[in-house]
């Protein structure tokens, strides 16, 4: 799992109620890909432009701190959103980091969703679900 | 194996270890699955200039996602399945290992831009093991495009005494109107077993906000038949006009909405005529309507029963 996709998740059980967000993150394994994906620089650094306004960027760098990675910084200004160097830095940060083993926790609920080879595991019971009116 | 092997119980049980293995190595799948999410790009409309955040519904072993990836996209897949999911990050795997060969795959038009990059390899994709009946586990707001191949007929079946399928999708798509970013847009390819089944779907999607409708490819052939729905935010281009010329009330919304679902039409084609709500009809057997009948039996020179207060009264009990 990747931390792009950490910063995307959220817990959508009934319990959480919306707001079981950032889950936190307890690695056992991490993998470090040293190939960046297969996508040319100019196109990283205008992914990671276009994302910048969807992150939650203080749950990015808990999360990136909790994946033994210290070196974001804690607030984001615009300099930084327009520094090509950084972006690049950034794409590899949310790409190129994954999380391999380990447990994600539920800040509301505490509900656990392990992560076992690189896959997370969201699947929920049908009573945990989100209730719906037909 | 049957035709349909959503019949047979949960897709998870069905697409197991070998039925993925086999799934991801046929290649008629593979062309199959290619074509369909080709297809289902084109429906997208993505800019193609600006990498997006793609999710894959149902994304199975990544067949679909090879085909973003390629397009220059990034996705996060999400299936049901473990088996899938398994095959699909043992590919991507292996692709990051070796960096790639000059392959025949780049044959496309992004031919000129693949060649200047020389040590990447990796996917651009990530997996995720969810049913998407369950509601999709995402902030609000977060992907550019959503798409989805051959799985959302999977939602219409239920595999347990607890799981209702029309509560499931309603669930899925009301967690896609959220996690979609505005002006995003959706394809999802999906087998209706019956026509009322992509009724029952697309009339899902249109409750939940969405604008749309479902496009059928070679209608008339029995194998190559698809469907796919096409859902975006963007309820202005055709309503428009329409909008203008009414008043906008909660009800007339809703009618508009409903009159979006059109199966068997492209959705451009799918320009909502205007109808009038039909008048609600009163029930037949009024008392005025059993006194005017009876005047006019009278007027015809029949014997009729005079009208009293008993007229047109209702029994206490049956016969």
């Amino acid at each position: 799992m990747r931390l792009l996709t950490h910063n995307t998740l959220r817990n959508n059980t009934a319990d959480a109620k919306g707001k079981g967000f950032p889950l936190k993150i307890t690695a056992t394994e991490i993998r470090v890909e040293e190939t960046a994906p297969t996508m040319e620089v100019d196109r990283q650094v205008a992914f990671c432009k276009n994302m910048l306004s969807r992150l939650d960027w203080p749950a990015l760098v808990q999360a990136s701190r909790d994946m033994g990675i210290p070196t974001l910084p804690p607030v984001l200004t615009d300099e930084m959103a327009h520094d090509t160097a950084f972006l690049q830095a950034l794409y590899k940060i949310l790409m190129q980091v994954h999380l391999e083993q380990g447990m994600l926790t539920c800040p509301v609920t505490g509900r656990e969703f392990p992560v076992t080879n690189g896959i997370p595991n969201m699947l929920l019971e049908e009573e945990e679900c989100e209730h719906v009116k037909l | 194996m049957t035709s349909r092997p959503e019949l047979t119980g949960h897709a998870s049980l069905f697409y197991n270890q070998k039925e993925a293995r086999k799934y991801h190595s046929s290649s008629r799948m593979i062309g199959v699955q290619r074509e369909i999410t080709e297809r289902a790009m084109e429906l997208l409309r993505l800019d193609p200039n600006t990498p997006a955040l793609i999710l894959d519904v149902g994304c199975g072993s990544g067949l679909s996602g090879q085909i973003l990836e390629e397009n220059g996209h990034v996705w996060l897949g999400c299936d049901v399945s473990r088996d899938m999911l398994t095959v699909a990050n043992n590919t991507a795997k292996q692709q990051s290992q070796q960096p790639p060969k000059e392959e025949s795959m780049q044959q496309d038009d992004s031919d000129d831009e693949e060649e200047e990059e020389e040590e990447e390899g990796a996917s651009t994709g990530d997996l995720m093991h969810h049913d998407m009946g369950t509601g999709l586990p995402f902030r609000p707001a977060t992907f550019d495009a959503c798409i989805s191949i051959s799985a959302l007929q999977w939602l219409c079946y239920s595999n347990s005494k607890n799981q209702n399928p029309k509560k499931r999708l309603l669930r899925f798509f009301s967690s896609l109107y959220t996690v979609l970013k505005r002006g995003g847009r959706a394809v999802l390819q999906f087998y209706p077993e019956t026509a009322d089944q992509a009724v029952l779907i697309s009339e899902t999607a249109t409750k939940v906000g969405f604008a749309g409708g479902v496009v059928v490819d070679y209608p008339n052939s029995a194998k190559a038949k698809k469907h796919y729905l096409v859902l975006s935010f963007d309820r202005s281009s055709t309503q428009q006009q329409q909008q203008q010329q009414r008043p906008l009330t909660t009800g007339m919304h809703e009618q508009q909405q409903q009159q979006h679902v059109t199966v068997g039409s492209t959705m451009e084609g799918a320009n909502n005529k205007k109808k009038k709500a039909p008048k609600k009809k009163k029930g037949v057997k009024t008392k005025e309507w059993i006194v005017h009948k009876k005047a006019m039996q009278r007027k015809k020179g029949k014997d009729v029963r005079p009208d009293t207060k008993y007229t047109a009264r209702r029994r206490p009990h049956k016969f």
